[in-house]
């Protein structure tokens, strides 16, 4: 008890120390450990979710790159589908076209000659008129001193009709 | 010459209100306010302070964890309520005023300083109070944990030579609080009086070295005190094995 008294123990002393440190283990629990352990295991979440995420992105961006290789593959292999269905098809168009022109000029020449014996024709038909017109005047000049205008008339009459024939 | 009991400043009534209590009442608000601060600014994206705080959090707790496991979210407030509570007290001893500023009383014909704060850790109820909540708070925790008759088995058995070490078991967990509150006391008490001693022979520069120690002093005693009760409680929540249990492993 005497050492009890030298070290200065008093229970009442004693106990406000004891509820005060219990107060303040609330207090540091409560308003210190609580959100400053939340917000760590808060922020590691977070960390490990970005982590995660750019590990994904990057697989991502890997498999993106793997699809644009592919894409751009396949757009080529298209791309020279397509020009050598092109060559074909301008090989075809072109015979095509060279074929319907052939046909067509084969029209046209035919047109032309079938053209060109009905101008012959008509030039023959025109000719031959003028020829007549031209045997009937030269017939009248020299028949208009050997015959009468009545005989004239007959001779060249019948001279047509001959002609004409 | 500073006295092993604390002095009163003030009465009220019949209860004395020492410096070493006032000192106390002054920590508490530090850590309140700190506490409060901090809960209510609490930021994904730290700033300086809560950086600093949760520095000393975090490694207080993966220290926690590497010795008590997963029991860890049961002993680290308890552990590092002790740290901080008595490393903030022990160095609150060696701001300048603390200890030297006060009054004058006259007891048998000398005058005496009484300093209106002292630090607390130089006050054994303080010590002894923190003691008593470390082997309280460990016996419930281990009860809690292991079970009554687990725990129960540590101090009594049928087992004459079990039951012999049970009891020195129990003299163990006074011895406990004895050694726990008289070290915190006699380190933190003996340093007060090397610095009054020092300071009386010359104030200037001179007790330099000494509070450098004193401040390592205050952080080593505080790691001792938190860190043996982190030992007790880690120990004490490990599920106890009968003897039978023992022989068969």
């Amino acid at each position: 008890m005497e050492i009890i008294k030298n070290f200065g123990i008093e229970p009442v002393l004693l106990i406000a120390q004891i509820v005060n440190f219990l107060i303040i283990l609330f207090i540091l629990k409560k308003f210190l450990y609580k959100p400053v352990l939340d917000t760590l295991k808060k922020r590691e979440n977070l960390i490990k979710e970005g982590l995660k995420q750019a590990e994904n992105s990057k697989l991502e961006f890997e498999k993106a790159l793997e699809e644009e290789k592919k894409i751009l593959k396949k757009a080529q292999d298209q791309a020279r589908k397509i020009v050598d269905d092109a060559k074909i098809q301008s090989i075809l168009v072109a015979k095509k076209i060279e074929e319907k022109s052939r046909i067509q000029s084969e029209k046209i020449f035919d047109e032309g000659r079938k053209q060109m014996g009905e101008e012959v024709k008509l030039a023959e038909k025109k000719l031959m008129a003028s020829v007549n017109k031209l045997s009937i005047d030269i017939l009248k000049k020299s028949l208009k001193e050997t015959f009468s205008d009545k005989e004239e008339a007959k001779l060249i009459d019948r001279a047509i009709k001959e002609i004409v024939k | 010459m500073v006295s092993f009991a604390a002095e009163p400043i003030f009465s009220v009534g019949s209860f004395k209100f020492t410096n070493t209590l006032l000192d106390t009442f002054i920590i508490d608000a530090i850590i309140v306010s700190i506490c409060f601060y901090i809960s209510k600014n609490i930021k994904l994206i730290p700033g300086k302070l809560q950086n600093g705080v949760e520095y000393i959090t975090e490694t207080l707790y993966n220290l926690t964890e590497s010795v008590a496991a997963e029991r860890t979210a049961k002993i680290f407030p308890y552990f590092m309520s002790f740290f901080l509570f008595i490393l903030l007290i022990n160095w609150s001893g060696l701001i300048p005023g603390v200890g030297t500023i006060g009054f004058f009383h006259v007891a048998d014909g000398k005058k005496e300083l009484i300093p209106l704060v002292r630090a607390a850790s130089s006050d054994l109820n303080m010590t002894l109070g923190l003691a008593l909540v470390s082997l309280v708070a460990t016996h419930l925790m281990s009860i809690s944990t292991v079970g009554i008759k687990n725990y129960l088995s540590r101090y009594f058995s049928l087992n004459p030579i079990f039951l012999y070490v049970g009891i020195l078991e129990i003299i163990g967990e006074i011895t406990k609080v004895i050694s726990l509150s008289f070290r915190l006391f006699g380190n933190i008490f003996a340093g007060e009086v090397v610095l009054s001693t020092v300071s009386s022979i010359y104030a200037f520069l001179f007790p330099l070295p000494f509070m450098l120690l004193e401040v390592i002093v205050g952080l080593v005693q505080a790691l001792v005190f938190s860190m043996l009760t982190m030992a007790f409680m880690a120990v004490l929540t490990t599920p106890h094995h009968a003897p039978e249990e023992v022989r068969h492993k």
